[in-house]
């Protein structure tokens, strides 16, 4: 019997230490202390969460900022949490409870958190400093006049493309959607496709196909806008690239990622800013960036300008300090928001005076793309949330796929995102 | 001849090998046991069932309640109740093609999977049973892939398996025949992206069910096949005249729990068509609770959500039904 017992004990002694190990690593893996040497005296803690980036160092990055926050505020201490994974699907479920972050990060901005009563107007945060952002980074946070938000950082979007690979074939960088298609096709080979603009064939494409005939997804007044007569067109268009079987489909990462583009597995790749970095140290000096082409000759090219957003949670029970932590960081360290656009991955600072100063960004390829992003950035509307974008998108899918008649599925999913905004917008 | 008819048709004996021990555990319960049953019983049984009764009541009943709440009210952003709206989540649902595209989807999965789920891992039970050299390693093998998880599973078929590149292990495969390399995740002319789906499933589900049944034949008496044999039975007719009546009960549970596993399929949907990014949109086939995920989650649309939980609730427990009602579930075999 007393045997038994002490086996039990063993048993139970094992589960016990296994069961705090793995609390440990939890706990430790996804936050960090609250930071600061006067954490202890501090009245209160800031909860402040950020997606994972995914370059090296920056997670140190802001750790550092937050310390150095501390440091400047005694009084409040700043706990970060680094959310790895579905980082959208974590931050809504989390905002419905009480231990929702103070300050935390979207990408993308959505009205749709201003119209839930879920996140501060910011307005006082800005100061005079409102006139240093660009144009793109106040609308894209601009609800019915209020600022809602502070962009941290503006991520650009655009096309990459080997020069090497281009000249050899005696293609010259396109400039219209034909030329665009014309160049995959010619880029193709037995083994390699010409373009990647996405594992499911479409990514970003339709939206900039709409942009790029100088059509409009939805209006500021929250009318649906893609079932326009461009938008048709320009999207069927696009039906072309698939019909020539150009395209990369199932790459083992998507679009976002530069390996398709760095291995040499595609010669053109619809990626972003912050991968420069990578693509640099891979490719030297062998590429180029583009903007998604004009849809025709003399029409207007488009890059996509998102990145993410700081907003303050209207919920928290430090809605002031918070305000303080977002203004501090984000309007006021100009040296801190250099150090996040340019040391890990490249983004371009929402505040002109700080991408002027951004040594980078004022070279070369990078420059080249802050130009673009100037000329021709588009961001996407505040309401396109993923029930409308997802109704737009799967139409677009069925229409290069050649599923049913392209203007019918389009009418559809117009009423449906119509209906949808609605909603969203209490009407 | 006859004698060998008789043999096969008695399911009776099917039920009593299971039957026989409940029946000595209630005798012996019955005598000195039961008038003991006092106070202190009460207490035990109390506050061993407490636990899981008030945490079953509150993460599992309170939950469900307060979701079919939500169901009824216009909830976007927020859990809070208030914005009554009556039955039109269930509307906006039933009318949204999406949705209803997805049901259609899942009931084609089901009608697929089910019957070949339970063939293979049947199959593959029988023929484990039979050999007599390593039964334990083929076991374990065909075990092992039950331990791995629809994520892990899911990113290997997408990477390793099944990718768009011609080094993609089944486009190699395809060349050393001379296919094109494919696109299996896009392609929707053919829908290859089927394949990619079904073969997932199968490699993790055929070995868990395998051990269902294999438990099922070995609580089989081995007199049965004797007294067959004896009669001159053998081969398909032990199979037809035995195996097969024996196994009905194992079979009935198996076949309910795979139509369950087969209405909720979400990890392998999800995880093959996402690109980390904004949902699944884009991906040629959604199943409802795909479409449900993007809806709660990525719009936090959570009463449009909710109803749909329910809609799916109410199609799996119809479903149940008309299968106890044709295999006689939960009936005591007579």
């Amino acid at each position: 019997m007393s045997a038994r017992r002490a086996e039990l004990s063993r048993r139970g002694f094992l589960t016990g230490s296994l069961l705090v190990a793995a609390g440990t690593v939890l706990t430790t893996a996804c936050s960090t202390d609250p930071t600061g040497g006067s954490a202890s005296g501090a009245k209160t803690t800031l909860n402040v969460w950020y997606h994972a980036y995914g370059e090296a160092g920056t997670q140190q990055a802001v750790l550092r900022y937050a310390k150095a926050f501390t440091k400047a505020n005694p009084d409040i201490a700043v706990k970060v949490t680094w959310v790895p994974g579905d980082y959208a699907g974590k931050l809504n479920a989390t905002l419905l409870t009480d231990s929702a972050p103070d300050v935390f990060e979207i990408g993308d901005f959505s009205e749709r958190f201003v119209r839930g009563g879920q996140i501060a107007a910011l307005d006082d945060v800005y100061g005079s400093a409102k006139s240093d952002f660009n144009a793109n980074a106040i609308s894209s946070v601009t609800v019915d006049g209020k600022l809602y938000g502070v962009k941290m950082i503006d991520d650009v979007i655009m096309l990459y493309y080997r020069k090497s690979v281009l000249s050899k074939a005696g293609i010259t960088p396109p400039t219209t959607l034909d030329g665009l298609i014309a160049a995959a096709k010619a880029l193709s080979t037995k083994k390699n496709k010409g373009l990647f603009v996405g594992n499911d064939g479409i990514g970003d494409s339709p939206s900039n196909a709409v942009w790029s005939n100088g059509g409009d997804l939805v209006t500021p007044e929250g009318k649906v806008a893609f079932g326009s007569a461009q938008a048709l067109e320009a999207i069927t268009a696009l039906k072309g690239l698939h019909d020539d079987k150009s395209l990369l489909l199932g790459f083992t990462t998507d679009w976002w990622d530069p390996a398709a583009f760095t291995q040499g597995v595609v010669p053109m790749q619809w990626c972003g800013l912050w991968a420069m970095p990578a693509v640099q140290s891979a490719l030297g000096d062998d590429f180029g960036v583009l903007p998604w082409p004009a849809f025709k000759a003399g029409g207007t090219p488009v890059v996509r300008v998102g990145g993410w957003t700081s907003c303050v949670n209207a919920k928290g029970k430090n809605v002031a300090a918070a305000k303080k932590f977002a203004q501090w960081l984000w309007v006021e360290q100009s040296d801190l928001q250099r150090d996040f656009a340019e040391s890990y991955g490249f983004h371009v600072p929402p505040r002109t005076s700080v991408a002027a100063s951004a040594k980078k960004l004022s070279t070369g390829a990078a420059k080249e793309t802050v130009e673009l992003a100037a000329k021709y950035g588009k961001h996407n509307p505040g309401t396109w949330d993923t029930a409308v974008s997802s109704t737009f998108n799967a139409a677009a899918m069925k229409i290069v796929g050649g599923k049913g008649d392209p203007a019918a599925l389009l009418a559809d999913a117009v009423k449906k995102a119509q209906r949808e905004i609605d909603k969203q917008l209490g009407r | 001849m006859n004698s060998a008819t008789d043999t096969t048709v008695q399911p009776e004996p099917a039920g009593r090998p299971a039957v026989t021990p409940r029946g000595a555990a209630r005798t012996g319960r019955s005598g000195p046991g039961r008038p003991r049953v006092g106070r202190s019983g009460w207490i035990a049984f109390v506050l061993l069932t407490a636990p899981m009764l008030i945490g079953l009541g509150i993460f599992k009943y309170v939950a469900i309640g307060w979701s079919f709440l939500l169901s009824l009210s216009d909830a976007r952003g927020t859990i809070s109740l208030g914005h009554w709206v009556g039955l039109d989540n269930y509307q906006t649902l039933l009318s949204d093609q999406t949705f209803r595209d997805s049901l259609l989807n899942i009931l084609l999965f089901t009608a697929f999977i089910v019957p070949v789920t339970f063939a293979a891992s049947f199959g593959l039970a029988l023929l484990v049973h039979r050999i007599r050299r390593g039964r334990a390693l083929l076991r374990t093998t065909f075990l092992i892939p039950t331990a791995v998880s629809y994520v892990a599973a899911s990113l290997l078929w997408k990477m390793c398996l099944f990718n768009g590149l011609p080094t993609g292990i089944a486009n190699m495969i395809g060349g050393w025949f001379g296919a094109e390399p494919v696109p299996w995740l896009q392609s929707t002319s053919p829908p290859l992206y089927w394949i990619v789906l079904v073969t997932l499933r199968l490699w993790l589900q055929v070995g868990f069910y395998m051990v269902l049944f294999l438990a099922g034949l070995q609580a089989i008496p081995k007199e049965l096949y004797e007294a067959a044999a004896l009669d001159g039975a053998s081969g398909r007719r032990l199979l037809t005249g035995i195996t097969l009546p024996m196994l009905r009960n194992t079979s009935v549970a198996v076949l309910m729990l795979l139509f369950i596993a087969a209405f909720q399929a979400f990890d392998e949907f999800y995880n093959l068509f996402n690109s980390g990014l904004s949902g699944t949109g884009t991906a040629p086939v959604q199943t409802p609770l795909v479409h449900l995920y993007n809806t709660a989650m990525g719009s936090q649309n959570y009463g449009l959500g909710s109803a749909g939980a329910f809609v799916l609730t109410a199609l799996i427990v119809g479903v149940t039904l008309i299968q106890g009602r044709f295999t006689g579930f939960g009936r005591s075999g007579e």
